[in-house]
């Protein structure tokens, strides 16, 4: 197959545009759905408007996270000095499937962790003396959440780092299984973090709201929130496992 | 392997990709569901505790083994075709 440097460009252009356009989609969302919930809840209780703007300002910091990640993968895809004649079709699917890994592995933790974020809302709202403990589970369930991002990002780094370059005078059957793999490495990851990312920010979501409805259960309720989140948690290991066969044994 | 067998080698990975992904999407969100309405029967009525969070291992189990199946046949697509 003949190759050309503008192929590498435009993987890597593709990749960065679709990266950080499908993980904004979900910060977008989660954030503003934390912000409709700290108003509406400003709205009732107008004496607890300090600690809901707070508690939101942390909450949507958090849920940017995996924006945050795709918006970097994005910079070193473009800048990063990948545009070399070395890594032929290898590199180029690599730097695609980077883009897509951490794009799509981005929404579900946005989805989740701006659930959670609006849910401890509700609850600051209800108990604004309850507030610094509900911020304290609220970041907890957010970070569980996330770190479906961070499985993201890891896969989508190694992709860009550790995937080797196009050996010469490879045949071409072995070129397309190499590149397809790693396509499909990024896929895995990219949609299997999709559904426990949301999961568990559902979980932590209605600990929160329970929390706050009934202080008194803080610990039974976290107990709980903790082990639902790791069952779920489980399928998003399975794609990690995947990604890295895919990458590495194949 | 040569021509057309190369093409469906890599069809296999990348439908292993696929599966595991797409696969890991229910199970997720069904567990996840499941122990966010543990998390609200728990605070509700404290003192079935045990009792809810047997149910929602149990639920969580049985919830899993799609996923399962999706790890089993993306192991197959990658190391049988």
């Amino acid at each position: 197959m003949s190759f050309s440097i503008e192929i590498i460009n435009i993987a890597s252009f593709l990749g960065a545009g679709l990266g950080v356009g499908i993980a904004s989609v979900s910060a977008g969302i989660g954030e503003g759905y934390t912000a409709g919930h700290a108003t509406s809840g400003i709205m009732e209780q107008p004496k607890a408007e300090d600690q809901l703007l707070r508690n939101m300002l942390v909450s949507q910091a958090v849920t940017e996270t995996g924006a945050i990640f795709a918006l970097v993968v994005a910079l070193l895809l473009i800048f990063g000095g990948f545009a070399n004649g070395a890594g032929g079709w290898y590199r180029t699917a690599a730097l695609l499937a980077a883009g897509l890994a951490v794009g799509l592995g981005s929404v579900g933790p946005g989805f989740g962790s701006g659930y959670t974020g609006g849910q401890a809302m509700k609850a600051v709202a209800r108990m604004p003396k309850h507030s610094n403990s509900i911020t304290a589970s609220m970041l907890i369930g957010q970070a569980l959440a996330q770190t479906d991002a961070i499985f993201a990002l890891v896969v989508s780094l190694l992709l860009l780092y550790s995937t080797p370059n196009q050996p010469a005078g490879v045949e071409v059957g072995r070129i397309v299984i190499k590149s397809i793999s790693f396509l499909g490495a990024g896929l895995a990851i990219g949609f299997g973090t999709f559904g426990p990312g949301i999961a568990i920010g559902y979980v932590s979501g209605r600990a929160n709201e329970m929390i706050g409805r009934f202080p008194d259960q803080r610990s039974i309720l976290t107990r709980t929130m903790f082990l639902g989140s790791a069952v779920s948690e489980s399928t998003a290991i399975y794609s990690l496992v995947i990604a890295f066969l895919l990458m590495f044994s194949v | 392997m040569q021509g057309m067998e190369f093409v469906a080698k890599a069809a296999a990975l990348l439908g292993s990709g696929i599966c595991m992904g797409i696969g890991a999407l229910g199970p997720g969100l069904g567990e996840g569901f499941v122990a966010g309405k543990a998390c609200e029967g728990i605070a509700r009525s404290p003192e079935n505790a045990n009792l809810i969070t047997r149910t929602m291992l149990v639920g969580q189990a049985v919830s899993e083994s799609t996923g399962i199946y999706s790890l089993v046949i993306a192991l197959l697509l990658i190391f049988s075709t």
